[in-house]
């Protein structure tokens, strides 16, 4: 799990639980953010590369996007298991998140793997992969 | 349980109370270019012993979807949609397969659902389509014969969380912006885009190719002015699939107790010698509480047929 030395990383996001093994293979890895930047997330220059499955900080944003999209309440617990249609999202929601996605991370999501996506997780893991591509 | 009905005929303009608890008023197919709705609305099922009723014609794999459903509405609408599905179907009544709990279902190669009829080989299968659509507030069923059909209702004032035009550039096709973007009244936009949208779905789920098979921004839904008859038409126009296809297809878009956008596609047929002739499809639209009342709500003010 990734671990900010200096300033306490705070999220806008009520909860945002992931669980330790979504992080596995950990190596070097350089942490990279596209985006809007925070003034609350003052990430040191610590280099580490996530070679496997998305960083909690992705799951986390997404997460954010899917509570306000979907209007949830605050006690409704959201992880990257969570699938966006038990959450209640119908099809005008998903693409709405798409897009929410999209200008958040600054990528482009074609309507084929936007198809494939289900859980919150899936979509950081396809955020990631777009991001790599860049 | 068991499942008690008289033969009676449904018509319209009636509202039918099932004469006993467990009981679904059977009715007879839709005929050919005829399409049945039915919808139910959540917020006037609230019998728990009702609810506990329609958990229990569900299958196991449906009930546990029910069951994940993260919230009391949600689970409720869940229930209230398979309910839906499977007693619509059962009230056709194919071979006395009248028992909406027997019914099984698979999807097609694209993931649209559709009944596996279990009929031994030598039977062919009955040629009814079905497709479903929920939110919230409204669950609906729209049945078709030898038809193909997809249908998609939203809330009217449904919120969304981006400008009308900025979804449109990222959705829609060139023509519907254009459209969208020359109506001046920000709140007759915004209906006109829900509309659209609900037209765009049912067109997909018709095709039951998945959202993918069927890209947003590669066909148009426009409404064609007949300058003879002055009627209005609602077609589509694809870039990918060529004119006799895209013709293949006809909409009807409905205004559904006062709340809600329905908009219904359904697949021509070749009516006559001349080819795809326009022949106006009959719509019969029922309210339903599954084992308790239906109402027949075609030419009242709960249907207000906006194109079609």
């Amino acid at each position: 799990m990734a671990s900010f030395a200096a300033s306490p990383v705070s999220f806008s996001a009520v909860s945002c639980t992931v669980k330790p093994n979504q992080v596995s293979n950990l190596r070097r890895a350089s942490l990279s953010f596209s985006g809007k930047s925070s003034p609350s997330r003052r990430i040191p220059a610590l280099r580490f590369r996530v070679a496997c499955s998305a960083k909690p900080e992705t799951v986390c944003k997404v997460v954010d996007i899917v509570r306000k999209q979907l209007a949830l309440p605050d006690d409704r617990d959201v992880s990257g298991e969570s699938t966006f249609a038990t959450l209640g999202a119908d099809s005008l929601d998903t693409v709405e998140i798409v897009m929410g996605l999209e200008e958040e991370f600054g990528i482009s999501v074609e309507e084929e793997s936007a198809q494939s996506i289900t859980t919150v997780q899936d979509a950081a893991d396809l955020i990631e992969k777009l991001l790599e591509k860049k | 349980m068991r499942i008690g009905f008289t033969k009676m005929k449904l018509d319209c303009y009636q509202r039918t109370f099932a004469h006993s608890s467990s009981s679904l008023t059977p009715i007879q197919l839709p005929a050919h270019l005829e399409t049945h709705l039915w919808y139910v609305k959540p917020s006037e099922v609230k019998n728990e012993s009702l609810l506990k009723q329609y958990l229990d014609i569900l299958s196991p794999r449906e009930r546990e979807n029910v069951m994940q459903m993260r919230g009391e509405e949600l689970r409720k609408s869940a229930l209230l949609a398979r309910t839906l599905v499977r007693t619509t179907i059962a009230r056709y009544q194919i071979n006395s397969q009248i028992n909406p709990r027997s019914l099984k279902f698979r999807k097609n190669i694209h993931g649209k659902p559709e009944v596996d009829w279990q009929f031994s080989n030598d039977s062919l299968p009955p040629p009814l389509h079905f497709n479903i659509s929920h939110t919230s507030s409204l669950v609906a069923c729209g049945v078709t014969v030898d038809s193909q059909i997809g249908i998609d209702v939203e809330e009217k004032h449904r919120s969304i969380k981006h400008t009308v035009l900025s979804f449109a550039r990222r959705y829609f096709s060139k023509h519907e912006i254009q459209f969208l973007a020359s109506i001046t009244d920000p709140q007759v936009q915004k209906l006109e885009f829900i509309k659209l949208w609900t037209l765009k779905e049912a067109y997909v789920k018709a095709l039951g190719k998945g959202f993918s098979g069927a890209p947003f921004k590669t066909f148009t839904i426009r409404f064609k002015e007949d300058s003879i008859h002055q009627a209005s038409e609602i077609v589509v126009d694809s870039f990918d699939e060529p004119t006799e296809l895209t013709s293949n297809w006809q909409f009807s878009l409905l205004e559904l107790a006062n709340s809600h956008y329905a908009a219904i596609c359904t697949e021509k047929h070749a009516a006559s010698a001349e080819g795809k002739r326009n022949v106006p499809t009959k719509l019969t639209v029922w309210k339903t509480i599954p084992f308790v009342v239906d109402e027949c709500v075609s030419g009242t003010d709960a249907v207000k047929t906006i194109y079609g």
